[in-house]
Formats: C-alpha cells, structure tokens, sequence
C-alpha cells in the first residue's frame, strides 16, 4: 500500500493530521460525556424509577414542582386500569448544611416503604415507619456533603432547621440538578405542608406507575412515560438541544477539518498522482491510498483521544466538586462511529480530486 | 517479446471552428521491432502531444495507433489505463518519482499498481537496479539520489512491467551533456537489450544522433529526417 508507506515516511506530516482529528474526537467526546453527565445530574433518579408511567395533576403541565396530587387523585391513579403497581411520591428542594457548614441544596423524595417508590439500598439499611427523622442520601450527596451512613445532617426548610439521621446509601442518582434523598413520605409532608391543616395537605407530588396503557390524560391527571417526564424536567429540553447542537458542530468540523486537511495534501501530490496514473493507476486504486490513509489517521486520532476522554472523565469525578461528566459505552462507539463516518464522508472529496487528475501532467503539459 | 508500432493519419485538434489548435497533423510511421526512435522538434511543435497519444494519455481526434495489430487510439477510461500499466514504460523529462519512496520502493510501484507478485517485483526491481549500475542506492530516498541516478531508476521503473514500449519525454532536460549522455547510451542499451520498441522526444540533436532512426516535426506535422543531416 502506497499510502500507509507514504504516512510510514511522512511520520510528521501525518502525525499533526492524526493529532488534529485526536483533538477534535476528543473534543465531541467531552461534549458527548458532559450532555450525558448534565443528563444524569437533570434527572436520572427519575430515569431509574421503577415505573413505567409518572402521573402528574391535571394542570402541574408534566411538572413535578408544580404537580401537587390529592389523596382522591392519588387513589384514582392507583386503581386505574392497566395499573398492576404504583405509589405516590413527593418531591421538595431543601438546604442542609454539609461537614464544613457550606449550605447546599438536595432533592427531597419522600416515598412509603415496601412499594415500587423505595429505593435500593446499597449500604446501611432502608428506612422503616419509624425513621421519621431517618433518610436514605444517594452517593453523590454523601460525597459532596462529606458524610457517611450513620451520620447527622441538618435540613433547612421554611425557617426551621431539622435533624436527620442518614441510615443508609443509595445510588439513585439525581433529580433537578440536585443529589436525590430519601424520606418517608409523612416527612416529606411535614417537612413541605407542616403549617397547613392536614385535611388541606397534598398526598403526594406525582405517583409512580406500573402497567401497560396506564399513559394519558384522565379526569384529575395526566400520566407519561419516563422519557417523557424526563424530557419535562424544567430546562432539560433546552439543555439536551444544546448539547445536540454542540455535537453536531463538533461531527460537521471533524468531517471538514478531515477533509480539508486531505484535499489540501491531495492538491500538492496532483503531479505524483499524476506520474501514478500515467504509469497505469486507475483513480479507484489511488483513492484507496486516499481512503487508507483516511481510515489510519482517523483510528490513530481515536485510539489516543478514547483513553484520553476516560482517563479525564476519571480525573474530573476526583475533583471535590465534580463536573458533571459521564461516558457509556455507547456514547464511545456512537462517538468513534460517527467521526469516521463523517471523516470518511469529508474524505471523498480528495476522492473527487483524484478522478479528476489528468496522467498528461505528468508529461508537463496542461490538464 | 518484440514490438511494432503503426501509426496512421493521426491527427489531435484542440478547439473547434477559428479557434482550432491543430497540435498534430495526419501523422504516420512505422517502427520496426528493437528500434530506438528520437522525434526531434521545436517546442509547440506536436511531438510531446505525439507521444502522449502513443503512450495512452491523450486521444487522438483521428488516426489510428497499432501495437502489435491492436488499435490503442480510442481506448478510454480503465482500458486506457490498463494499456498503459501492461504495454507502455515511461520515463518522464523530470523523472518524476515519488520522493517518499526508496529507489527500489519507486521501482515496485509499477508492480503495487499492477497487482503482481510482490516477491517477483522485488527480485526485478533488485536486478533492473544491478544491470543500472544502482544496487548500493536501492535503499536510498528518491530525495537522496542524485539527477543521474534518478534518471536510471526512472529507466528501471519504465522496464519494470516487461512493455512494449518505452516511451521517453527530454530524459537529459535535468542533466549536464555527458550525463545526460551516458543516460541515454543506458536508456537505449536497456531497450534494444530487451527488444522493446524505444521512442524518445528530445530537442537536443547530440542525444538524437544516438537513436537507430529520427523523426523531425514541424507545426504538428511529421517529416523523416536522414542521419547527420
């Protein structure tokens, strides 16, 4: 192969290319693994609820802050047909104060043990209907706070400040851009509607759902499937169409810093190209020299950028206050996939260049 | 394996109406088997465009080019390019070999092209350089080689493919005389070594004199010159 011997040869040449498409995979991927991590960080305790439908009330517009449910819309939902599962959940953003005093915020969910709304424990132990001022605090609370199970934390919430004894760890994710924790749902209550006569209070902020055809619209409520309640999340719609963006930008310049950067080298060996032909090279068998080229710089580019993108997002989850960032496996297979396809697409313009070529240049004369 | 080129009324035109360039003009001769052809001429006069015409680079406007009793004239596309890659040898007025590439590689390129055997192309490659005195700059960048050396391996990459033909555009145009000289003395010793049918543009009358037979052009136009005169 002409080509590969050429890149052999032309180490620096071809090794600023390869390093070019290393930065920009590189780039798209952190793009991809932060859309993912603001993904995870919006609302990924939502995503691993174990539901197939979240109801909401009526006018909440698929809102979870704003979605306040009655005992008799809760009851609606929990009998209605198709339902083989539910449970209300409520939802309430409060402050505590972390191990050095610095006031953050969580995601307060309140749920009632033994129904599809627990959470799995990872550590410690689950909350029983005792543990009025016991929760459950998903990993990523315990890490920012700097507590652990068996440890007191202080919540703020309308004025008053609440102790809780944190008996175990869960790993829910979050909800809202905050850490999820876990309350007893008579907590939540209290914690949110504790001035307001009980008879007024809401029974839950949404309820989760079990069941086929259990979606729609219904007298007092309005029930979706989790991609759905997910992409309601207040501002996650307008984050997702930002990272799109960003990635999609970052394809397009790939595929155009690949291809440009080609072209240009296949216009300063037009005259080699040239003697080629004239020597007998179809335009098919140097455009894949072209396309061999192509695909080794594009595989180098991502053999060091994939490792590279890892080994950041690992450093980055070290930081005290980590960036949101994540990476799946698919995020590096669509990534790689789509950047050689996109360079490989930017690359077939030098194709066209070298179909163009006339072998009479290589006698000197004009094409 | 001998060659015989024929060629008949062989026109190209460039343009249409007024604006015609008649670069070559109802041209014919014939070569016998094992000869060496010079075609000498001014410039603008046709004789490169003559030998892009034999050689499958270019397509005439009229006439017809026979290698062996085939007509090559009118091939396009793939068969022209495969006419070249297994009929013709070239070696150009720059030498024009690929600078990445060692004298040897620049040899078996003809062959990576051409899909044969890579073992068989290395031992040719080895021996082509051997009998052009550059064995011990095989492994040397064509960058390395100085512009007689050069010339040779471009001679070596024109026998590479066995042709019939060896079609040669100024190969003494990056030379002094007596290199230039001995180039051509090499070239023409490799060609009716192996009974190849040799056909060599220049404007340089010394090297000219070298040839079995000399053809002048004119205008585009064909006229047989006697030796010496």
């Amino acid at each position: 192969m002409i080509g590969l011997l050429e890149m052999r040869r032309r180490k620096f040449q071809f090794g600023l290319i390869a390093m070019i498409v290393m930065l920009i995979s590189y780039l798209v991927l952190m793009i991809n693994g932060l859309g993912v991590g603001l993904n995870v960080l919006a609302g990924s305790a939502l995503r691993n609820f174990n539901a197939d439908a979240i109801a909401y009330s009526e006018r909440a517009g698929l809102s979870v802050i704003r979605s306040e449910m009655s005992q008799e819309s809760v009851d609606r939902a929990l009998s209605a047909p198709g339902v083989t599962a539910a449970a209300p959940l409520g939802y309430v953003a409060a402050n505590y104060s972390d191990s050095r005093g610095k006031i953050r915020s969580a995601a307060f969910l309140g749920y009632d043990p033994g129904t599809i709304g627990e959470p799995r424990v990872t550590s410690g132990r689950a909350l029983t209907a005792g543990d009025g001022n016991g929760l459950l605090a998903d990993r990523s609370f315990l890490k920012a706070a700097g507590l652990d199970v068996g440890d007191t934390v202080e919540i703020g919430l309308r004025l008053g400040v609440r102790t809780f004894t944190i008996v175990g760890e869960i790993n829910e994710g979050a909800f809202f851009f905050q850490p999820a924790v876990y309350i007893l749902r008579d907590t939540w209550r209290d914690l949110k509607y504790g001035d307001m006569p009980a008879a007024e209070q809401p029974a839950a902020s949404i309820v989760l759902l079990k069941g086929k055809g259990v979606t729609g619209k219904f007298d007092d409520y309005e029930a979706v499937n989790k991609e759905t309640a997910f992409a309601n999340i207040e501002g996650v719609s307008g984050q997702q169409s930002t990272v799109t963006s960003l990635r999609a930008f970052g394809y397009v310049i790939g595929a155009l810093v690949i291809g440009v950067f080609f072209y240009v080298l296949t216009l300063q060996k037009i005259s080699q190209i040239g003697v080629l032909k004239a020597l007998g090279a179809s335009s098919f068998y140097l455009f894949r020299q072209v396309l061999a080229q192509v695909v080794a710089v594009l595989a180098i580019g991502l053999a060091v950028s994939l490792p590279l993108a890892w080994a950041t997002e690992r450093a980055l989850q070290r930081l005290p206050e980590s960036v949101p960032i994540a990476f799946t496996n698919g995020t590096f297979v669509t990534t790689s996939a789509l950047l050689f396809v996109t360079g490989l697409g930017g690359a077939l313009f030098s194709g066209r260049q070298v179909a163009r070529v006339d072998p009479i240049i290589a006698l000197g004369q004009q094409q | 394996m001998t060659a015989t080129l024929e060629v008949s009324g062989l026109s190209k035109t460039y343009g249409s109406g007024e604006q015609a360039v008649h670069a070559v003009r109802d041209v014919s001769f014939a070569t016998e088997p094992g000869e060496f052809v010079a075609i000498v001429g001014p410039s603008g006069s046709g004789k490169t465009t003559l030998l892009a015409m034999i050689g499958g680079l270019l397509t005439p406007t009229h006439g017809s080019i026979r290698v062996r009793g085939r007509d090559i004239a009118h091939l396009r596309g793939r068969q022209q390019a495969e006419y070249r890659r297994r009929s013709v040898g070239y070696v150009f007025q720059a030498n024009n070999l690929l600078p990445f590439l060692t004298a040897r590689e620049n040899l078996m390129v003809v062959n990576a092209i051409g899909r044969g055997s890579r073992r068989a192309a290395s031992a040719r490659a080895r021996q082509l350089l051997e009998e052009l005195g550059l064995a011990s700059r095989a492994g040397a960048l064509a960058t390395q080689l100085s512009g007689g050396e050069k010339q040779r391996v471009a001679i070596g990459r024109a026998l590479m493919n066995n042709p019939e033909l060896v079609l040669v555009d100024e190969p003494t145009a990056s030379l002094d005389s007596q290199r230039g000289r001995q180039v051509v003395e090499s070239l023409i010793s490799e060609v009716k070594g192996r009974d190849k049918l040799g056909i060599m543009v220049t404007h340089d009358m010394e090297m000219a004199l070298l040839a079995d037979r000399i053809l002048e052009m004119h205008d585009g136009e064909l006229h047989q010159r006697a030796r010496g005169a």
